[in-house]
């Protein structure tokens, strides 16, 4: 393997490696827009300049492979000099509207200009005028005055998601990113063009001028859009949350995620959520009666399960589960109702036709992230359609129920079905009118709410930690259980 | 340690210091009777101080030509206000030209401490610092002063045009 010296700092790494992949594992930062790990390298913009020891002139990191004891220096005045010029080069036709532009903030240039630039420009020729805000599909915008032209989201289109939509037309200082005419970006991985573009070129329809990114706080989690368990990064403020992008896990996701997957923030968000829990009970006339402590709802819940269980046996009360929750709360919610003698345990699968399917990318059919938990912790599940059959006799059902609506496309239909029994608890972090019959809505946390562990359809097992709270009042099963635990032990 | 005075027999002849004050007093009344001009305090509200044109007080929102409202909700006046009373919500303009403009504008007049830095974070001159200083109201909602007031108010007169011109710099190339 050979070694290389980077800035008199030594490192051995594989064969066939470049410069600044070297320089990365040794925190060495290389400026650079083109390059990037996930794709091929492209040499176009320049910036990743450096002097090696013996070579006439400076190379490009990107596309220097190293060689055994090689010497390189990336903070020499002749590099400094370098990297500045070609920075002015990528700022002559760059429009000045970093006020409007979402990048601000989390832009390269920005950041290299500051580290690098600092240069009063010479240029006197007016710009290069070309079109803003053309939309490139259903959630990319491009400002081409903006575009550097690093060809990343091309080399994105081209090797990732395959589907070639993007490419660069005409040539010279007229060279503008565009799609072919009647092919939209609209594949299901287009964002991941936006989070890997260096400026401020390609923005996203659904963040673009919702917040300036400095307003933001972020935290690490697993996405639960679907049973793949992408890592992400969330970005919130005081008002919610704006946005999901990837992290890097190179044994789950890689760099990217998709589209639907960035979506799943919404259902997080006050607006979509049951904030209080709602009652309905023939003493206070039928109607939905709202703001009951959760505290007190629980303990009441507790009391009717134990009386159920006293007067009708533990074979009348059924528990329905999504595969929406974490580990540690199905063992524990399991763990209950097992101690009281009720195993009726049944298994809500979404989109039964294509759950085991596989986009051959990222995204999976099973649009819960963590089904395979589940299997794990309540061995012995029944299936949906035993639960058709079995639901008319029980007499009280507590269904745990999606987080994330937009999974559950067979929800109003399932929604008769449940119906058929008599007392229904349903947790739900969401708000639906389709929910309203049913006597106890128990508002649970949403998952960047809660601390717990997914397992993917790999049998990964990813933990993560909560990172703000959106509902004061909702709970996460393992509370609920708490809370419940009590009063359903005092009577039995 | 405590020392308790006790008053001296001298301090209970407070008749002359009572005279001597009140003749102070009527000295001055006298005084300004008879030199009105010179007077150094003045019938406020009705009389009013004039204070400089450049006196940074009330915000005034700057428009375009066209009776638009120039800012482009970058929100650095936001980010910069150490009081954080300024509140902008942005949207997407129909417009490409424009882009993205405030569909709300809000400035807690109560919390802004008048330090000036929203203006001078402000890169296309729509927000400045008015002559104004008189603030006062009856309820506290009429405090958070919106778009309306920041840039139409009446004495505004329809707005005041912002030094930065869109047009202006385009033809120049920028």
């Amino acid at each position: 393997m050979p070694k290389v010296t980077i800035n008199g700092n030594t490192i051995e790494v594989p064969a066939g490696t470049s410069v600044i992949k070297a320089a990365q594992l040794l925190n060495i930062p290389i400026a650079h827009y083109c390059w990037h790990e996930g794709l091929s390298v492209a040499g176009a913009c320049r910036m990743c300049m450096v002097e090696v020891e013996k070579m006439p002139k400076l190379q490009v990191a990107c596309n220097t492979t190293v060689t055994d004891g090689m010497v390189v220096f990336t903070n020499t005045e002749k590099v400094k000099t370098a990297v500045k010029w070609a920075l002015d080069f990528h700022l002559i036709n760059h429009p000045l509207d970093c006020p409007i532009c979402d990048q601000a903030g989390e832009c390269k240039l920005q950041d290299y200009y500051m580290s690098y630039g600092l240069y009063t420009p010479e240029m006197n020729q007016p710009k290069v005028k070309k079109e803003k805000v053309v939309s490139l599909g259903d959630r990319v915008v491009l400002d081409q005055e903006r575009c550097i032209l690093c060809s990343r989201c091309v080399r994105f289109t081209k090797e990732v998601t395959k589907t070639h939509e993007l490419g660069i037309f005409n040539r010279g200082d007229r060279s503008q990113l565009a799609t072919f005419e009647g092919r939209p970006l609209n594949n299901n991985y287009s964002v991941n063009t936006v989070d890997i573009c260096p400026v401020g070129a390609l923005t996203s329809k659904d963040f673009r001028f919702k917040q300036r990114v400095w307003f933001l706080k972020e935290f690490d989690s697993i996405c639960n859009g679907c049973s793949t368990g992408c890592n992400v990064t969330i970005s919130y403020n005081q008002n919610g949350v704006f946005r999901v992008k990837p992290r890097v896990n190179h044994d789950v996701n890689g760099f990217w995620m998709c589209d639907s997957g960035r979506d799943i923030y919404k259902y997080t968000n006050k607006e979509f959520r049951l904030t209080q829990v709602v009652e309905r009970s023939e003493k206070l006339g039928g109607d939905a009666v709202r703001g009951k402590p959760v505290a007190l709802a629980l303990q009441e819940i507790g009391r009717q399960l134990s009386q159920v269980i006293k007067n009708k046996g533990a074979q009348s009360v059924g528990l329905v589960w999504s595969g929406q929750y974490t580990n540690e709360e199905y063992s524990s919610m399991g763990r209950f109702f097992k101690d009281l003698g009720v195993s009726q345990f049944y298994h809500w699968k979404n989109n039964e036709k294509d759950f085991d399917s596989f986009d051959g990318i990222l995204k999976r059919g099973d649009l819960n992230p963590n089904t395979a938990g589940l299997k794990k912790e309540l061995a012995g599940l029944k299936s949906w359609a035993d639960f058709e059959k079995q639901v008319s006799p029980l007499e009280m059902i507590f269904v745990m129920g999606p987080e994330n609506f937009g999974a559950y496309s067979d929800l109003e239909e399932n929604v008769k079905v449940i119906k058929k029994a008599k007392e229904v608890v349903w947790f739900t972090a969401c708000e639906s009118s389709l929910l309203k019959e049913f006597k106890w809505l128990i508002p649970a946390k949403s998952f960047v709410e809660k601390s717990g562990t997914f397992v993917n359809s790999k049998g990964l097992a990813q933990a993560f930690k909560a990172g703000l709270t959106i509902v004061p009042d909702a709970v996460s099963l393992e509370e609920a259980v708490k809370g419940m635990q009590e009063s359903a032990r005092m009577v039995s | 340690m405590s020392v308790v005075k006790r008053p001296s027999q001298k301090s209970k002849w407070y008749i002359p210091g009572v005279l001597t004050g009140l003749g102070i007093t009527i000295r001055h009344m006298f005084f300004n009777l008879l030199h009105r001009k010179d007077i150094f305090t003045i019938e406020y509200p009705e009389e009013r101080y004039p204070y400089s044109d450049r006196f940074k007080g009330n915000h005034i929102l700057t428009v375009k030509k066209d009776g638009s409202l120039r800012c482009t909700a970058c929100m650095l006046c936001a980010t910069y206000c150490p009081a954080e009373c300024i509140s902008i919500t942005a949207a997407e303009h129909d417009d490409p030209n424009v882009e993205k403009y405030p569909i709300s504008y809000e400035i807690d007049i109560l919390r802004c401490v008048f330090c000036g830095l929203c203006e001078e974070a402000c890169p296309v001159d729509a927000i400045r610092m008015g002559p104004e200083h008189q603030t006062a109201a009856l309820a506290g909602s009429r405090f958070v002063y919106d778009i309306n007031k920041l840039a139409y108010r009446p004495n505004l007169k329809g707005g005041v045009l912002s030094h930065v011109d869109d047009e202006e710099r385009k033809a120049r190339g920028l």
